[in-house]
């Protein structure tokens, strides 16, 4: 009977806390399957921070290293995949900042990333090859003008479909300003197709 | 059609797509797009341009998805017996501290004996009990603890090569 009640707990029990557990046991099947099955949408929101999939696969790596060292500071209480989305973040963030010092091309990037000046966005590569459409080429094109933090509210909100709040704790900014993140990064794209339908 | 109505319009088709609004909010929005065709463009543009982000579609590099999976996995394991190492040996550390006292106690009265049947002073006997008892025993017991840094190497598996 006690087997069966633990049993059941254990089919019961959310798919956080089983990852919870996996990482705090170092399970490394579990986790080996964890890295298959998060791998295209990290690497995604990777090359959506970075624009450069080279980049974007190093830090994926590094992401993973990075959530097997801070395995204890997950409890499994909060969805796994904004505690992933926000290590992987930091390590963009980090890198974008050590390419900065590398290059000269650089913008200042506005809001609370104070201070951070990102690269100039190489559109060329992984988004323009990635458009399947005519209207994906032309959002395409419309991503490489943004700056990386309205690319990833628009990503995490509508490819990722978090929450404005597990967003917001992605970002680590409030909900309001998430919020308007995803608006002005909308309004550039519609501003986009507009146009390209206008020209057509 | 006053102005407020399509700045209403447009207010609740981007929080639509970012939070959702109310079902009476729906209706009165549905409503004013299907008679207003400036909103109606906004609206189809808004769509667009959200199925647009939709239909990117990165090629991965399958050698280099696996290859990430086994430095992981390989990481995993590694950082897993470093654990069970470390447990066994704070474990045992912990066993070897305790023997040292108890060993030290039941040792005590014997030797408390011995000193007094060869009339050593009392402070005489106890540093020698102190110099070759008790702290080599617990020396002993602390000596792995230290054993990595004394052979300088690293305390955790974070310069393990992968």
């Amino acid at each position: 009977m006690v087997a069966v009640v633990t049993a059941f707990s254990r089919v019961a029990e959310p798919e956080s806390q089983c990852i919870a557990r996996a990482l705090r046991r170092r399970d490394s099947e579990f986790i080996g399957r964890m890295v298959s099955r998060y791998h295209y949408r990290l690497f995604r929101y990777l090359v959506y921070w970075t624009s450069n999939r080279e980049h974007a696969e190093d830090l994926v790596q590094e992401t993973w290293l990075r959530v097997l060292e801070r395995a204890g500071q997950y409890n499994g209480r909060l969805r796994f995949e904004p505690w992933l989305f926000s290590i992987a973040r930091n390590l963009a963030i980090d890198h974008l900042r050590k390419q900065q010092t590398a290059t000269a091309r650089h913008r200042m990037c506005p809001e609370d990333e104070a201070g951070l000046n990102l690269p100039a966005p190489d559109f060329e590569s992984p988004f323009f090859a990635a458009a399947r459409s005519e209207d994906a080429k032309r959002i395409a094109a419309a991503l490489g003008a943004l700056e990386p933090i309205y690319r990833e509210a628009l990503l995490l909100r509508f490819q990722e479909e978090l929450s404005l709040a597990e967003i917001a704790q992605v970002a680590g900014a409030p909900i309001s300003t998430v919020s308007s993140r995803i608006h002005r990064g909308l309004s550039m794209l519609q501003a986009t197709l507009g146009g390209g339908a206008d020209a057509a | 059609m006053p102005l407020e109505n399509h700045e209403r319009a447009r207010f609740l088709l981007h929080r639509s797509l970012v939070e959702g609004i109310s079902l009476e909010d729906r209706h009165w929005l549905d409503a004013h797009v299907g008679q207003c065709a400036e909103c109606g463009r906004y609206a189809d543009l808004s769509a667009r341009a959200v199925r647009a982000l939709d239909w990117f579609a990165l090629e991965l590099d399958p050698a280099a998805a696996l290859r990430v999976e086994n430095v992981v996995r390989s990481r995993a394991e590694g950082m897993r017996s470093a654990e069970a190492h470390a447990k066994s040996l704070w474990i045992g550390t912990g066993v070897a501290i305790f023997l040292t006292f108890t060993g030290s106690a039941v040792t005590w009265r014997p030797l408390a004996w011995l000193a007094s049947q060869w009339n050593l002073p009392s402070r005489v006997w106890q540093i020698v009990f102190a110099a070759f008892w008790f702290l080599p025993s617990l020396l002993l017991a602390l000596l792995p603890l230290f054993r990595r840094r004394l052979l300088g190497e690293d305390s955790d598996s974070k310069g393990q090569t992968v």
